[in-house]
């Protein structure tokens, strides 16, 4: 079978796909303001930050916008703001493919601002949602920075998650990734910019590599510009711990590259930051560390604190009481109510998961995904017609189990299945 | 006749990658159209005597291909889901036969009681129907009950009698409830229940009319 007969039966093939039914999208807003205190080396800088947020999450894409503003002196400086898109594909034997798109500007004093998108593909593997690893490319484009080329990425990085989030100790997520950078820097040689590379002031000498003599700098297109094909690589490890209303997060890395391309200010950096939720709702931020410079946007290292409060605007249930169950132990609490037009409304409180599907005889035992409506609170309507239903829930893609504050009994596949009673007064 | 390529060269293997990328992702979707496909064709073929045995007795065969249903998506093998089926059906004539005539529901209900462990004679209570009273809370608590290690007996005598003395949903949600929450305490489940019972709201009894004088 020749090549062009492959790819028609395989886009033929391809259509198989069948539309998605019954897209459950959640938008999720919130918002940052507090003190922000940054320091590069030059005077540091107080100002109140104002960091809005706003994301829209369907089943195999989100979308994400945020800015954030900086209230100093009585006056408003945007700071930064970033668009991004992320596609994901279905999750196949625990592979998935993922593709991401951000378009974004970062003002600085010295870099005037200057914007950058990046598109970058993934491809996950999952251990049943305790674990994973990753292998990606891309291609970072910036703008208004005429002494960087575009940047070819690459990243790799492995996760694991420890811990239950229905238990004491929480659960803590651990991440260690590499990424690399390849660019090209371009300067002319009057350019003296601290954040571009002078022709003038460096030395236009050899270096030895692999026993063979290769010049550092090559020439440009120009008699007045030179470039340099440039590289360096972070590692950096960072640490989740949710532990109920308390969230703390860390990070630390280092950068690899030679000192033409990595400054001594940037070899290292770490940050901390912990956030305690007052409420559903309302949390207070605090935090603070170092950053490792930008060479991409011409942004120097800077070391940097913060303290505010964060306000969430995702629409909440005010009447699931948590209930803990041992049979169950990720599922806090289960509760279910009558709807519009024969709807039952299922609630269910979990922490610390990605996905909470539940399935039943109401839906062919067909899995259905939960839509996340707060920090740890999942909704679905379905429809229930009166009597006894049968039902299981998983999160994560794990085993499923009979819900919490359910009646259960054996469901004759060496398993157990929850009991739920729909009354007819009770459908409407 | 050869059919010559349309695309540039250069597209071709891109455009094979994103087509078997495709592919790739299709075949799940495909295989979820028809959740029977996974069924051998002779667990299908025992799987449909089944349902026309209960279509012939003039009852709904859904709980059986829903059962059906739920051993694919948990991913047992054909012959246990065969299996499964079969007790369901088996649950569910002799319902009827205890029960009469009775709502799809309620049969299902009385049928996952028999499937938890209760005896046929102990649905016989329930025969009687009374307008305006469900006994789906009852089958519930009752197939919970056994689920929880309550002896058989014992929670049929306990699931009756409140059904007897007019227990509402209410009160056997509420009786559920504190067996429950006895049994997580360490309580015996056995002694547990019979503790609440005890304490569960009855209705006073009837007034006895009055007896002639002799004489």
């Amino acid at each position: 079978m020749n090549e062009p007969k492959v790819a028609i039966l395989c886009a033929a093939a391809a259509l198989l796909v069948p539309a998605p039914r019954g897209l459950a999208a959640q938008i999720v807003s919130k918002i940052e303001a507090g003190q922000f205190s940054v320091s590069d080396g030059s005077l540091p800088m107080n100002a109140l930050r104002l960091a809005p947020s706003i994301q829209l999450e369907l089943p195999h894409a989100k979308f994400k916008a945020r800015g954030s503003a900086f209230i100093s002196e009585q006056a408003l400086q945007l700071a930064d703001g970033i668009v991004s898109g992320t596609f994901t594909s279905p999750t196949v034997y625990g592979v998935r493919a993922e593709m991401t798109g951000n378009a974004s500007r970062a003002v600085d004093d010295r870099s005037l601002g200057n914007d950058q998108v990046d598109v970058q593909t993934r491809i996950h593997l999952q251990f049943r949602s305790r674990g994973g690893l990753w292998v990606g490319g891309g291609v970072a484009r910036p703008w208004r920075l005429a002494v960087v080329s575009s940047a070819d990425v690459t990243d790799a990085g492995v996760w694991a998650k420890l811990g239950d989030a229905a238990k004491a100790l929480g659960i803590a997520t651990f991440t260690a990734t590499f990424t690399n950078f390849s660019f090209t820097k371009v300067a002319s040689v009057t350019d003296t910019g601290s954040a571009s590379l002078s022709c003038a002031s460096v030395p236009m000498s050899s270096v030895v590599s692999n026993g063979t003599m290769r010049p550092l700098f090559s020439t440009a297109v120009s008699a007045t510009a030179c470039e340099r094909n440039s590289r360096f690589g972070d590692l950096e490890g960072s640490m989740h711990w949710d532990l109920g209303a308390l969230e703390l997060t860390a990070q630390m890395g280092h950068r690899f590259g030679d000192s033409y391309d990595v400054t001594d200010d940037s070899r290292r950096w770490s940050s901390a930051m912990g956030t305690i939720w007052l409420n559903d709702r309302i949390a207070i931020v605090a935090g603070g560390g170092r950053q490792p410079a930008l060479p991409l946007r011409g942004i120097p290292a800077r070391n940097y604190a913060m303290g505010g409060i964060e306000l969430a605007y995702w629409p909440l249930s005010r009447t699931a009481v948590p209930v803990s169950l041992p049979r169950s132990p990720l599922v806090k609490s289960f509760e279910h109510r009558a709807g519009t037009q024969g709807l039952q409304k299922i609630v269910i409180r979990v922490g610390g998961v990605e996905t909470v599907d539940v399935m039943g005889d109401f839906s062919d035992w067909t899995p259905l995904t939960l839509v996340r409506r707060g920090r740890d609170l999942w909704e679905l309507s379905v429809p229930m017609s009166p009597g006894m239903h049968q039902i299981n829930v998983r999160v994560d893609k794990g085993p499923w189990v009979a819900p919490p504050n359910l009646p259960m009994m054996k469901d004759g596949f060496n398993g157990d299945v929850g009991l739920l009673v729909i009354n007819p007064d009770k459908a409407h | 006749m050869r059919l010559e390529s349309k695309l540039p060269r250069w597209l071709v293997p891109p455009a094979l990658r994103i087509s078997a990328l495709l592919l790739l992702c299709a075949l799940p979707a495909a295989a979820q159209q028809d959740p029977y496909l996974k069924l051998d064709q002779n667990s299908r073929i025992a799987i449909e005597q089944l349902s026309d045995s209960l279509r012939q007795l003039g009852l709904s065969d859904r709980p059986l291909w829903s059962k059906t249903l739920q051993g694919i998506r948990l991913g047992v093998d054909n012959r246990t889901i065969v299996g499964a089926v079969r007790k369901k059906f088996t649950n569910l004539r002799t319902a009827f036969t205890v029960l009469g005539p009775v709502g799809d529901a309620e049969l299902d209900a009385a049928a996952a009681v028999l499937e938890a462990g209760a005896k046929p004679s102990q649905l016989s209570v329930f025969k009687q129907r009374q307008k305006g009273r469900s006994d789906l809370q009852a089958f519930t608590v009752w197939a919970d009950l056994i689920y929880r290690s309550v002896p058989g007996d014992e929670a049929a005598t306990a699931i009756t009698k409140l059904w007897e003395d007019g227990a509402d949903e209410a009160t056997y949600r509420r009786l559920w409830n504190d067996v429950q929450a006895d049994i997580s305490q360490g309580l015996n489940p056995g002694a547990a229940l019979q503790a609440r019972v005890r304490e569960a709201p009855v209705r006073p009894a009837a007034a006895k009319p009055p007896t002639p004088p002799e004489g």
